[in-house]
């Protein structure tokens, strides 16, 4: 059993998912930009059935700026302590007007893998993205994923048939490509906005 | 030889490819003083990535430079050289120099 947990960076916290999300969830994944996600829940009350039904075994997180307002929506899944491997999902920012200037999906994506590898001592994250969704395919390989293969025709959305990319990292991947690109990005987008450290 | 008009260029194709995904109203029409990452920027973080992906694909292919834009170096500089189309270009040419 995972207990609930808050995670704090410099930009943005995660936080977990409720079910009082539901509605604010529902808009976010009814939107354009989720049209290359799998479709879920259609009303509030199935959206909120949803949430409440999540298993125990995974992670799943509301993306918040540092002022508390929502802009996204993360999940560490199929955690497996076994054999050590988890799967970062459900990644969607709700509010992009929200996050310009803002490193918040890479910040968010950050803590999701401190939590994979530095607190659970996972040894590998994977995940599938649909072939259309090549910003996503570059944004993960960026930061860290290597392609692994593909699956055939394995989603159907929006009536169009597509393969799946398959998508992974090991932890020594993690701590010599994604962390030093993560914290860079970071760091270098905090630069502008706080004050230098007195001499 | 990269020169700045050469990096611009590179630059302000990377962000008019972002366009496709964005409304009419919220293309943008990218200047030198265009900003990208941190305060007053136009770009998210999904967004900003894809711009520093491309460059760094067009460096190499284009002109055979194999340079990294996001390491440790980015974020120890006074000036974050993601503030704009003007920083990061001159960040590009440092290391292009650096690099020949």
């Amino acid at each position: 059993m995972l207990a609930p947990m808050e995670l704090r960076g410099r930009h943005v916290a995660l936080r977990p998912l409720t079910t009082r999300d539901a509605e604010m969830t529902l808009r976010w994944r009814l939107d354009d930009r989720a049209s290359l996600l799998n479709r879920g829940a259609a009303t509030v009350e199935e959206q909120r059935a949803w949430i409440a039904a999540r298993p125990e075994s995974e992670h799943n997180f509301i993306i918040e700026l540092l002022d508390g307002r929502p802009v996204g929506m993360l999940s560490l899944i199929a955690i497996d302590l076994v054999h050590r491997r988890a799967e970062p999902a459900r990644f969607l920012i709700g509010e992009p007007q929200l996050v310009r200037g803002v490193p918040a999906a890479v910040e968010a994506m950050l803590l999701l893998y401190r939590l994979a590898f530095d607190d659970l001592g996972l040894h590998r994250v994977y995940g599938t993205v649909a072939e259309e969704n090549a910003g996503m395919v570059k944004w993960q390989t960026f930061l860290g994923m290597t392609e692994e293969g593909r699956l055939r025709e394995h989603y159907r959305l929006d009536g169009r048939v597509q393969d799946a990319i398959c998508l992974g990292m090991l932890e020594h991947e993690y701590r010599t490509v994604a962390l030093p690109r993560m914290t860079a990005l970071v760091g270098a987008a905090s630069v502008d906005r706080e004050p230098a450290a007195e001499q | 030889m990269l020169t700045n008009e050469t990096v611009e260029a590179v630059i302000f194709r990377a962000i008019e490819a972002l366009n496709a995904e964005r409304q009419p109203s919220e293309r943008i029409t990218p200047t030198v003083d265009t900003g990208l990452f941190g305060a007053d920027a136009l770009l998210d973080s999904l967004e900003f990535v894809s711009v520093i992906t491309d460059v760094e694909t067009s460096l190499n292919v284009d002109h055979g430079l194999d340079i990294a834009l996001a390491d440790d170096r980015a974020m120890s500089r006074p000036v974050s050289p993601y503030t704009s189309v003007a920083t990061l270009r001159d960040y590009v040419l440092e290391l292009a120099g650096e690099a020949s």
